[in-house]
C-alpha cells in the first residue's frame, strides 16, 4: 500500500470478529481488491466528498429518488449510495449464478404441482397445511396453465456470505421483486464519478437486463400470437418503484400501463391508445395479486382491470409473474428448499439454505422459545424487513413479549439462527471515513420458455447504522454497484 | 401511444410554455415600467395591475393599493395559485413523470432540474431581489427544454403532442399577452398626449413575446398598434407569432392524422379552417374590434383543444 491509501483508509478500524470481503483479519487487503484500494487512495477526503456530492447529485438531478413526508411537507431523498464498489469474482459468481438457476426452476416447478396434482404433498415432502395455511396461495390459480408453463418469471433471490465465507440464501422474491433498475444507476453513477477505475478490471456489463427481460417476456405469448405486445403494468406515479416502472418501459421501449388504460373484452385485453384500442399480449405487472382485478380479488381495488384474471385463465394474455407466486416465497417454505430441489431437480442445492426452525412444529417452538437470545424471529409473511426480531438485541422484557406472540400464532413465525452478514468498507457522511457496514446481495434471475438468464452484478444493500443487520431500503439501507469480473 | 399518457405529454408542454410567458410578461413589464416616458407608465401600481389583469386575476377596485411583494410573490411562487410560475412548473413536471418512460432521459433530467431550480427558489430574495434572476432563468430553462425536445426525442407521435400542446398555449398566451397590453395602452391613453395607435405600452408589448428587436428589424419604424398587431397576429415568419403558431398546430396534427381530407368532424378539419379564416386577415380588420377578435380567437384555441381531448386523450 502506498501511503495515500492510508490518508482515505486510515482510519478504517477492522473488527476481526466481523468477516470483512476487503481485508482479511489483519488488515492486508484481498489480492483482488488491491489495484482499487491504491485507485482510490489517490483521493484525498476532500476529492473523495466531492465526488460523493456529485454521484448523489446525478441521482438528484436523474429524478431516481423517493418521497419522505415530514410536517407535511414532501421532500425528495436519494437512495443512499457507496462509491467504494463490490467485486465478486468468476468463479464466486459461477456457484451463485446456477445456484439462483437451480432454485428458480425448482420454485416453478413446485408452483405448477401445488397448483396441480400436489405430488410433493402427497408424497408427504411439504405439509399441507403449509400450502392451505398460506394467504398466498390463491385457490383461483388451481389447474391453470401459465403460458408458456412458468409461475416465477423474475426471481429476486437475497443472498449473503455468513463469516464462514459461505453464500447463504435469506430469502426468495418472486412476487414483484424490485431494486434492479438501482443495479443499473448505481453502475452509471461510478462510471460518472470514477470512470478512471473500470480500465483496471474487466467488469460485466449490466445494461443487458432489460433486453433480456424483454427476450424473456415475449418467450412466454399466449398461444396463437406472433409478435406479442408486451406492456408494464404500474399502480402509478406515487408508487414507490415508479422510478423502476418507468425505466424498464424505457429500457424495453414498451409502453408502461395503469390500469386505467386498460380494458377486457371478450377475455381478451386491450389498451386505450391515440387511436383505439390495442391487443396486449403480455404483462409484466408491478401491481400486487390482489389488486390485479377488482372482479376476481379485493373489489375496492382502483389500479386493477376488471376481467383480466378471466383473459388470463383463458390464456389470451400472459402474465409476468404468475399470479400466486407468493405461496412459494413464503418464509415458511423456505425452509423446505432443499427438500424441494431435490424432489423435482433431483440435485443437491448449490446454494445454503439457513437452517431455520419452525415454530407450528411443537418441538422445535420449545426450542425457540428457550434460544430467543440466539435467533432471529421471522413472521413468515412479511416483507421489507418488518416485524423481524433479533434476539440478542431484545431485553428481557422484549424476550417476553416476542416469546407470548410466538405462542399466541406459531404458524406465523420461524427462527433461525443469527447469521452474520460479511462487512465490507463504507463511506460514512457523518465520520468522513470508510466504516465497516453489514452488506446482502439481490441478485435477479429471469426464466422464460426454454430461455434463462441471470443479471451479472446485482444490488449490494449495506445496512448503513453501524451494527445493523437489516439491509433493505425501507429500514434505512444504501446500495454498492457490484462488480462481477469476466474470466 | 396510450391516450392517458399523450395527454399528459400535451400538457406538460402546455405548462412549460405557460411557465415561460408568465415569467416574461413579471419581467418586461416591471423592468420597461423603470424608466418608461410617462408617469403611469412608471407607476407601481399600474404594473402590478396589469400583472394580475394577465394573470386573469383584474383588480377594477382603483382605490386599492396593491403591495409589490404579495403580487410577485403569488404570481410567482405561491404554490396555492393556479396560475403561479411555480404551480405550471410542478404540473410540467407532474405531467413529465406520468410520461417518463417515453420521453428522453435527457428531457427528463432537465424538467427535473428546471423543477427543483423553482421549488428551492427563495421567496424573500425573490420578492426583493430576485426577480430579474429568476424570470430570466426561467426564460433559459424553458429554452432547453424546448431544445431537449427537439433534440432528444423521435419526431413522431409523441413529438407531435408536446409541439401540439407548445404552440396552442403560446398562440393562448401571445393572445392573452396582447389583451393585456392593449388594456394597458387603453388606461395609458391621454397620460402622456399620446394617441393610443402610438403608445409605450406596444413596445413593452413586443418585448413581451421577445419580438422587438425582429419587428424592428422588419419595419424600421417605431411600433404602432397596426404594426404590432400584423407583426404579432399575421407575420407567419415571426415565431411567436399566432399564425406561425397555428401553422406549427396544423402541422403538427398531420402526424396524428394522415387522411387526405380528414372528417368534419375532427380535430385536424377544425384546425384547418381556423388556419384558413386567419391567413386571409388583415391587421386594421382586426384594430376595429380588437375586443371581439381577442375573444373569438381564444375561443378557437379552445374549441381545437377540446376537440383534440375527445379524438385522442379518451381514457
Amino acid at each position: 500500500m502506498n501511503s495515500d491509501v492510508k490518508t482515505i483508509f486510515s482510519s478504517y478500524h477492522n473488527n476481526a470478529q466481523l468477516f470483512d470481503e476487503v481485508f482479511d483479519s489483519n488488515g492486508v487487503a484481498k489480492n483482488v481488491y488491491q489495484k482499487l484500494l491504491d485507485l482510490y487512495g489517490n483521493h484525498s477526503i476532500q476529492e473523495y466528498v466531492q465526488l460523493n456530492n456529485k454521484a448523489k447529485a446525478s441521482f438528484f438531478n436523474q429524478g431516481i429518488t423517493f418521497q419522505v413526508y415530514d410536517n407535511k411537507v414532501t421532500q425528495e431523498k436519494i437512495f443512499p449510495f457507496d462509491l467504494f464498489p463490490r467485486i465478486i469474482d468468476e468463479d464466486e459468481w459461477e456457484i451463485i449464478e446456477k445456484g439462483a438457476i437451480q432454485r428458480s426452476k425448482a420454485l416453478n416447478l413446485f408452483l405448477w404441482d401445488i397448483y396441480h396434482d400436489k405430488k410433493i404433498i402427497k408424497d408427504g415432502i411439504v405439509p399441507l397445511d403449509l400450502i392451505s395455511s398460506s394467504a398466498n396461495y390463491l385457490h383461483q390459480m388451481i389447474g391453470v396453465d401459465p403460458p408458456g408453463g412458468i409461475y416465477n418469471h423474475i426471481s429476486g433471490t437475497d443472498i449473503i456470505k455468513h463469516s464462514d465465507g459461505h453464500y447463504y440464501v435469506l430469502e426468495d422474491n418472486i412476487r414483484c421483486p424490485s431494486g434492479v433498475s438501482y443495479v443499473i444507476c448505481n453502475r452509471t453513477a461510478l462510471k460518472r464519478a470514477l470512470f478512471g477505475v473500470f480500465n483496471h478490471y474487466k467488469t460485466h456489463s449490466v445494461t443487458n437486463y432489460a433486453e433480456n427481460l424483454l427476450e424473456i417476456l415475449e418467450s412466454v405469448k399466449p398461444k396463437g400470437v406472433d409478435v406479442p405486445n408486451c406492456v408494464v403494468l404500474t399502480p402509478g406515479m406515487y408508487n414507490s418503484a415508479f422510478y423502476e416502472h418507468s425505466y424498464l418501459a424505457k429500457a424495453m421501449g414498451v409502453e408502461l400501463v395503469e390500469g386505467r388504460d386498460l380494458f377486457v373484452e371478450n377475455d381478451f385485453v386491450y389498451m386505450k391508445t391515440i387511436r383505439g384500442p390495442i391487443k396486449v399480449d403480455v404483462i409484466y405487472r408491478r401491481v400486487d395479486d390482489l389488486y390485479m382485478d377488482p372482479l376476481e380479488f379485493k373489489p375496492e381495488s382502483a389500479l386493477g382491470v376488471p376481467g383480466l384474471f378471466a383473459a388470463y385463465r383463458k390464456g389470451n394474455v400472459c402474465l409476468a409473474n404468475a399470479p400466486g407466486t407468493g405461496v412459494a416465497d413464503d418464509k415458511a417454505i423456505y425452509t423446505y428448499m432443499p427438500q424441494i430441489i431435490k424432489y423435482y431437480l433431483d440435485e443437491t442445492p448449490i446454494l445454503n439454505n439457513v437452517h431455520t426452525y419452525h415454530c407450528s412444529r411443537p418441538d422445535e417452538l420449545k426450542y425457540v422459545l428457550e434460544h430467543i437470545h440466539e435467533l432471529v424471529i421471522k413472521p413468515v409473511d412479511e416483507a421489507g424487513g418488518y416485524g423481524i426480531s433479533i434476539g440478542n438485541r431484545l431485553t428481557k422484557d422484549e424476550i417476553k413479549v416476542v416469546q407470548e406472540e410466538i405462542k399466541q400464532n406459531p404458524r406465523k413465525y420461524i427462527a433461525q439462527p443469527i447469521m452474520s452478514l460479511s462487512v465490507h468498507p463504507t463511506y460514512i457522511d457523518e465520520s468522513e471515513s470508510f466504516e465497516q457496514r453489514h452488506v446482502d446481495l439481490r441478485t435477479f434471475t429471469l426464466l422464460g420458455h426454454e430461455k434463462e438468464f441471470v443479471l451479472k452484478g446485482g444490488l449490494s444493500r449495506v445496512a448503513l447504522k453501524r451494527g445493523n443487520l437489516i439491509v433493505n431500503s425501507s429500514q434505512g439501507g444504501g446500495s454498492k454497484d457490484t462488480w462481477v469480473l469476466k474470466k | 401511444m396510450l391516450a392517458r399518457v399523450a395527454n399528459n405529454l400535451f400538457w406538460m408542454g402546455r405548462y412549460i410554455e405557460r411557465a415561460e410567458h408568465v415569467a416574461r410578461y413579471l419581467n418586461v413589464n416591471y423592468f420597461s415600467s423603470l424608466d418608461a416616458p410617462n408617469e403611469l407608465s412608471q407607476s407601481r401600481q399600474f404594473v402590478l395591475r396589469s400583472m394580475m389583469f394577465f394573470v386573469g386575476e383584474p383588480i377594477v377596485d382603483e382605490s386599492v393599493i396593491l403591495k409589490e411583494e404579495d403580487i410577485l410573490y403569488n404570481i410567482g411562487l405561491n404554490p396555492a395559485l393556479p396560475y403561479s410560475v411555480i404551480n405550471n412548473v410542478k404540473f410540467a413536471r407532474e405531467n413529465a413523470n406520468s410520461a417518463r418512460d417515453l420521453i428522453s432521459t435527457e428531457l427528463y433530467e432537465s424538467i427535473n432540474k428546471f423543477y427543483h431550480f423553482v421549488i428551492n427558489y427563495s421567496v424573500e430574495d425573490f420578492t426583493k431581489k430576485g426577480l430579474y434572476d429568476f424570470t430570466v432563468n426561467i426564460t433559459e430553462m424553458t429554452a432547453i427544454l424546448r431544445g431537449k425536445i427537439r433534440g432528444t426525442l423521435l419526431h413522431d407521435e409523441v413529438y407531435a403532442i408536446i409541439m401540439l400542446g407548445i404552440n396552442l398555449e403560446r398562440a393562448t398566451q401571445v393572445i392573452r399577452i396582447i389583451n393585456a397590453k392593449y388594456n394597458d395602452a387603453v388606461r395609458a391613453k391621454g397620460s402622456y398626449g399620446d394617441k393610443i395607435g402610438h403608445s409605450f405600452e406596444w413596445i413593452t408589448l413586443l418585448k413581451c413575446v421577445e419580438s422587438y428587436d425582429m419587428m424592428r428589424r422588419y419595419y424600421k419604424k417605431t411600433p404602432t398598434s397596426i404594426s404590432t398587431l400584423e407583426f404579432l397576429i399575421l407575420n407567419p415568419d415571426c415565431p411567436r407569432s399566432v399564425i406561425n403558431s397555428i401553422n406549427q398546430v396544423h402541422k403538427h396534427i398531420r402526424v396524428l392524422d394522415e387522411s387526405k381530407s380528414p372528417n368534419k368532424n375532427s380535430t385536424a378539419f377544425l384546425i384547418s379552417k381556423v388556419k384558413g379564416e386567419y391567413e386571409f386577415k388583415y391587421a386594421e380588420e382586426i384594430e376595429e374590434d380588437i375586443q371581439g377578435f381577442i375573444e373569438k380567437i381564444l375561443d378557437n384555441l379552445v374549441q381545437i383543444s377540446l376537440k383534440m381531448e375527445n379524438e385522442f386523450f379518451n381514457y
